[in-house]
């Protein structure tokens, strides 16, 4: 086992497990904190694959702007304490039972297949000159679509989240759901 | 003409479509004047084509493409009619009826505020019906055949506005789609076997009769067969058409007689080719047409509505008609089909006449002796009975005594019970007659007031309708009297085979049959006349006769195993998949007043939760499906 | 191409007409003018396309095939069609008219794409644009909890379905190692199918299953539906709905065709299972806007078929069935808009007091129900038939005709409350003449298409 092998499973095992972190936690400040070191735990994973700047743009991008703005609104709007309403054991029975019985079937459906794995030095595209060539040549057409996918969000938070004369406390909060 | 027969519908289409448009503003009379002469247009183009087709220069079935109907891949339906001798015949019937059912109806719908409306509908049933008729594919005659049923819907509905008729009418309707089904199965197999949908390219890869069996073909003719059960209201699905009676009077002439119900023979006949290679289904047509026809003859027997009467007799010929069909003889069923439709329409408008006299009034219990007031009514009635009881040389006699025999040549014990049904057809026949027309008048001093003679728009028709019930029959002499089979001819032009009598004891069966009816007709007609020409009548019954008044109740044994189970069925799936919704839905908003956010968490804990459980439980269920089931 | 340039741009021209323009009946004039505009370029389009040369566009992320460009076209006429039906109502719904047309105009686009691409990429990017605007408009009406709810429901419940997508379409990228829908044929048919490739599928076929309201994860559908200002459920239900399936048949046609031994059993259990839960569901409803619910999720099955059948007949049946069905129900919808009371209670004695609106009605129902010369059943009648002619599933066929003939239970339910029950209905808004001209105008669609089905199929 080399150290790639290694480095590898260990990020896996952070990634998976914050990740339940965030699922498990009762408070949510403490989920929103599970899910940055989840999204650091995959820009190693990117770092692997030589796939630098989307590593840093991930960092940059969700564990810096959107996690801040999340914690933002969670302490803004005081939900920090522990509010969360007490769910019957029954329901988190269900929850865990079907969600543990999808992944195995998951997993039994696809264990026999060969997965190849890829050339993990030979691949550059991860590197910013590559990724920008590629970006705007080849799939040009979904990165300016995209745009306007951004315009119709950015309208939401408009219509939903601007107040009208008639308004309860609940439109308010719709407002970062919707982003 | 042949090729202008696309002039038959179009002119009731018409008819329907300013009727339709204009109906608030156009005074009742001028819209009855053009739905009359819609019909009355293709009655004359339908009697053209008649006469084309009849001429020996009529080459074979003539088919006028009008347009492309679907194209897909290899698959290509036309809008085509088919013109032959079977066709247009039914034309004849459709058309010829239809108007003086139109004419009657000018007098008999004078007064309602909805005239025009009416004859719009009225017009569009013909319409579909010659629809139904007149394509030269499985798929038009599928469009017409969904037509009448819904046409027959509307026409019972829009009149009874303020009754709750809705039972009978959504009876009729689930009926007529249970039987819509198997004719659409039927078709699907059609397709799948043979690639087309048009009369002549199916049947001219069928194989020839008796050759060869599969159990393909009577797949195919059971599922169409199920589909005629429903149209034409043969066991089991038969009781939608006692229970629409609840529209106009002249609507259950047009429905009984001319159009509707005699579809499902339309299309047996039609296929014939179809069902010769299917005995076995072809037994099944004449087993349950042979029942049916017992039943609602026994039904009949005790029934007090004088339309609930002639509906179960109607069921009861249809049953007559299947049988004849049953046993292979075709042209005989159509010859009772257009027979029936003389006498049928007579009965039923003569009915029609006596509640108009009335005032409404559909009880037996409350006649009686009304043949000194309405004596053209009870004239024509009397036609009308004798004929549907099979009085010798009636157009009744000559069809009935014709499926008879063609019977006795196929089962001796078919005969026997089917004779037995025309017996019974005699009783309650003449018992209604008697209960009508003779003995004293029962009703209200009121009613008896106002009794008198309907006008001429509705006794015209009765009288044109009681020559035909008189001598109709006279297009297929029977042997005894120096038959002459006109309409087998004709019919055999379309290939619509027919069963030829012969053979030494053929003139002693005819004999004795037509022994067998005189005196029996005669007995009939005194015992009926001593048991029900009377002043008191209570209608009330015990025993047995008490489960024939309720119809063997079949309608409570229907509720019992189809209709409630299926309620609870629906009630239960309704209570789990919306207990969550709405339950959910309604807490949610009543949460909300009190503070929002606790409502969104509400919400995502609540049911969005459950409805991602079931989400995820489908999943499951659907990759075990996909991966270790299905290998 | 031309249209997915020219939706966009008047989409921004609308959010501009929003900041220049106060009064909402303008506002709704030019959205209208628009949509015309926005038709005549689907038209020009087409025809500037040849029939049998497919273009391939930005190194094949799209194709413009002759029958995408085809429903492109019968789709923004739909769309115009809504627009001219209740173009009124829009306004009603709030304050931001401008910014409601802006996002009918992108989901268009969305819809452009999920017609023509070739790349599963420009798949999912459709399915959000198409996604993202309708979550907004069902929370449009603010006054409304109803819709803050279905909003917020509908968005949850996207989410979930957009990562199965996207984990399906992972899976099918690691398998073929494209995400060329075209090449993806030859590398996935090899001799023993990848197991990645047949859960990439599933887990595909599962969240179009999402976005088509598919049993079982139909389940958002009544809430969602019902909750959203009835304008755009009539939007959802049926433009969208319709795009959806398309993108569905598209990928499973051309990419999974030769695959179909694997998949088609699990889908046919799908449509068995929606058939089922949405008539007779449907047959239990109260509330008339609530059984267009159940009664889209009923209608789904029936488009399954087209999928099912992977033969040419299903595009001519997908096409047939979309327009057949949107027009129905928009012509429903906009019926329904005018009255208070949604419940069937609501339809009461509707024949005296607008005779007009309940005859178009009860053409609408008949087509929706299957009724011959109408639409639906020239509909039903391609996706049956193409099922039919590939010679399999007969079963479900069967099954579907059966269910068939309960639908006509609950939508004649609404003619029998119209015509047969006395009342007075509460009309919300008065019925223009302009109203009922296009009423008319939708019902003759509905009969043009069930009696000249070919008029709408020279396309394909």
């Amino acid at each position: 086992m080399e150290l790639y092998d290694i480095l590898f499973w260990v990020l896996s095992a952070i990634a998976v497990s914050c990740a339940l972190g965030v699922i498990l936690s009762r408070n949510p400040v403490n989920s929103v904190l599970f899910l940055i070191l989840t999204f650091f735990a995959i820009s190693g994973h990117y770092v692997l694959m030589n796939a630098q700047f989307l590593a840093i743009v991930n960092i940059i991008v969700y564990a810096g702007a959107i996690m801040v703005l999340f914690l933002f609104v969670i302490m803004l709007m005081n939900l920090n304490a522990d509010v969360e309403p007490q769910k019957g054991q029954l329901v988190q029975l269900a929850g865990v039972i079907s969600g543990g019985i999808l992944f195995l079937v998951v997993l039994a459906s696809i264990k026999t297949a060969k997965a190849e794995i890829m050339d993990k030095t030979s691949t550059d595209i991860g590197l910013i000159s590559n990724l920008g060539k590629v970006l705007f040549k080849e799939y040009v057409l979904p990165f300016e679509i995209s745009s306007v996918l951004f315009l119709s969000a950015m309208i939401g938070a408009i219509v939903i989240g601007k107040k009208e004369e008639v308004k309860t406390s609940a439109t308010a909060k719709m407002e970062h759901v919707s982003e | 003409m042949a090729n202008l027969v696309y002039l038959v519908p179009l002119f009731p289409l018409i008819g329907f479509l300013i009727n339709g448009i204009f109906w608030k503003r156009m005074p009742k009379t001028l819209g009855g004047v053009i739905g009359c002469v819609a019909i009355l247009a293709s009655f004359i183009i339908s009697l053209g084509i008649f006469f084309e087709v009849k001429s020996a220069s009529f080459q074979g079935p003539l088919v006028v493409k009008l347009f492309d109907f679907i194209q897909s891949g290899n698959l290509n339906i036309h809008f085509d009619f088919q013109v032959d001798a079977l066709s247009s015949l039914f034309l004849l019937i459709i058309t010829g009826i239809g108007f003086l059912i139109h004419v009657y109806s000018t007098s008999y719908m004078g007064h309602d505020e909805g005239m025009v409306k009416y004859f719009a509908y009225l017009n569009l049933f013909v319409f579909s019906m010659l629809l139904l008729v007149l394509g030269a594919n499985y798929l038009i005659m599928f469009i017409g055949w969904e037509g009448v049923g819904l046409c027959s819907y509307l026409l019972i509905g829009f009149w009874f506005k303020n009754r709750d008729y809705t039972n009978a009418a959504k009876k009729a309707f689930v009926m007529n789609r249970i039987g819509d089904l198997g004719f659409l199965v039927g078709m699907l197999l059609i397709l799948f076997n043979y690639g087309t949908l048009a009369y002549q390219d199916v049947f001219a890869k069928l194989p020839a009769a008796h050759t060869e069996t599969s159990s393909m073909y009577n797949w195919i003719a059971l599922c169409l067969f199920i589909g005629a059960m429903g149209k034409s209201a043969q066991i089991p699905l038969y009781t939608w058409l006692p229970d629409a009676m609840a529209g106009p009077t002249p609507v259950s002439a047009l429905i009984h007689a001319a159009t509707m119900v005699t579809a499902g023979i339309y299309m047996i006949a039609r296929s014939h080719a179809l069902y010769d290679l299917a005995p076995m289904a072809l037994d099944l047509v004449a087993v349950i047409g042979l029942a049916t026809a017992l039943l609602a003859a026994t039904i009949a027997l005790y029934q007090n509505d004088i339309k609930k009467v002639l509906a179960y007799s109607t069921v009861s010929q249809l049953g007559f008609m299947f049988l004849a069909l049953g046993v292979g003889a075709y042209t005989t069923g159509v010859f009772h089909v257009m027979t029936h439709a003389f006498f049928k329409a007579l009965l039923f408008l003569g009915a029609g006449s006596v509640i108009h006299a009335m005032g409404g009034e559909q009880d037996i219990k409350n006649m009686g002796g009304l043949r000194k007031k309405l004596p053209i009514t009870y004239i024509t009635f009397l036609i009308g009975v004798l004929a549907i009881a099979g009085f010798p040389f009636t157009s009744g006699f000559v069809s009935k005594d014709e499926i008879l025999l063609a019977v006795y040549e196929h089962n001796k014990v078919f005969f026997y019970l089917a004779a037995f049904a025309a017996v019974l057809t005699a009783i309650y026949m003449f018992r209604l007659l008697m209960l009508v027309f003779m003995g004293g008048f029962r009703g209200t001093h009121d009613q008896e007031h106002h009794l008198h003679e309907s006008p001429a728009a509705i006794t015209i028709p009765l009288i044109i309708l009681a020559i035909f019930s008189l001598v109709g029959g006279f297009v297929q002499i029977p042997h005894l009297f120096g038959g002459h089979d006109y309409l087998n001819q004709f019919l055999g032009k379309a290939g619509v085979p027919a069963v030829i009598h012969e053979g030494p004891g053929l003139e002693m069966k005819e004999w004795t049959l037509f022994g067998a009816t005189c005196v029996g007709l005669l007995v009939i007609f005194l015992a009926t006349k001593k048991l029900f020409a009377v002043s008191q009548f209570d209608g009330n019954y015990s025993g047995f006769k008490k489960v024939l008044a309720n119809k063997w109740y079949v309608d409570e044994l229907y509720d019992t195993i189809i209709v409630k189970p299926i309620g609870a069925l629906s009630g239960i799936l309704d209570k789990f998949a919306e207990k969550a919704g709405i339950d959910g839905l309604v807490n949610g908003v009543g949460k909300t007043v009190r503070w929002g956010g606790d409502r969104m968490r509400l919400l995502q804990t609540g049911q969005v939760g459950f409805y991602i459980f079931i989400m995820v439980l489908g999943m499951v269920a659907l990759f075990t499906l996909g991966f270790f089931w299905i290998k | 191409m031309k249209a997915i340039i020219a939706t966009t741009v008047f989409g921004v021209i609308m959010m501009f007409a929003g900041l220049w323009v106060n009064d909402k009946k303008s506002i709704a004039g030019l959205a209208t003018f628009l949509f015309a505009a926005l038709l005549g370029v689907t038209i020009w389009d087409l025809t500037t396309t040849s029939v049998n040369s497919p273009k391939s566009l930005f190194n094949d992320m799209l194709r413009s095939e002759h029958y995408s460009l085809w429903f492109n076209t019968i789709m923004t006429g739909c769309s115009l069609l809504y627009v001219l039906l209740m173009g009124k109502e829009v306004q009603k719904v709030g304050k931001y008219v401008s910014e409601y047309f802006a996002l009918i105009f992108f989901i268009l686009c969305g819809l452009y794409l999920l017609s023509m691409y070739n790349n599963l990429l420009m798949m999912f990017i459709g399915i959000e644009i198409l996604s993202i605007p309708q979550y907004i408009l069902a929370g449009s009406d603010k006054r409304n909890l109803k819709s803050s709810e279905a909003s917020l429901k509908y968005f949850l419940m996207g989410a979930f379905s957009t990562g199965i997508l996207l984990m399906g379409i992972t899976l099918l990228y690691g398998a073929a190692r494209t995400f060329n829908i075209t090449e993806m044929v030859t590398l996935m048919h090899s001799d023993a199918l990848n197991p990645l490739a047949l859960a990439g599928i599933l887990f595909i076929m599962i969240a179009f299953s999402f976005k088509v309201s598919a049993a079982p994860m139909h389940m958002w559908t009544p809430d969602v539906y019902d909750g959203s200002p009835t304008v755009f459920t009539a939007f959802m239900a049926t433009v969208v709905k319709s795009a959806a399936f398309f993108a569905f048949l598209r990928l499973f046609q051309v990419s999974f065709n030769s695959l179909s031994e694997h998949w088609v059993m699990v889908l046919a259990i799908i449509t068995a299972a929606t058939l089922l839960v949405g008539n007779v569901t449907a047959v239990f409803q109260q509330s008339v806007k609530r059984m267009l619910a159940y009664s889209s999720i009923a209608q789904a099955g029936f488009m399954l078929f087209a999928v099912l059948a992977v033969n040419a007949v299903a595009w001519q049946g997908i096409i047939i069935y979309a327009v057949a069905y949107s027009v129905a129900t928009i012509g429903i919808f906009a019926v329904l808009v005018k009255l208070k009371d949604y419940t069937y209670d609501g339809f009461n004695g509707l024949a005296q007091r607008e005779p007009l609106l309940a005859f178009v009605t009860t053409i609408f129902l008949f087509s929706l129900a299957g009724i011959p010369l109408t639409g639906g059943f020239m509909a039903k009648y391609y996706v049956l038939l193409a099922v039919v002619q590939q010679g399999q599933l007969m079963w479900l066929v069967i099954f579907a005709l059966l269910m068939a003939a309960i639908s006509v239970y609950y939508y004649f339910r609404v003619i029998i409350a119209m015509y047969f029950k006395a009342g007075t209905p509460e009309i919300s808004s008065p019925v223009t003449g302009g109203d009922k001209f296009m009423l008319v105008v939708t019902c003759a669609l509905v009969i043009l298409l069930g009696v000249l089905p070919q008029l709408f199929l020279t396309k394909v």
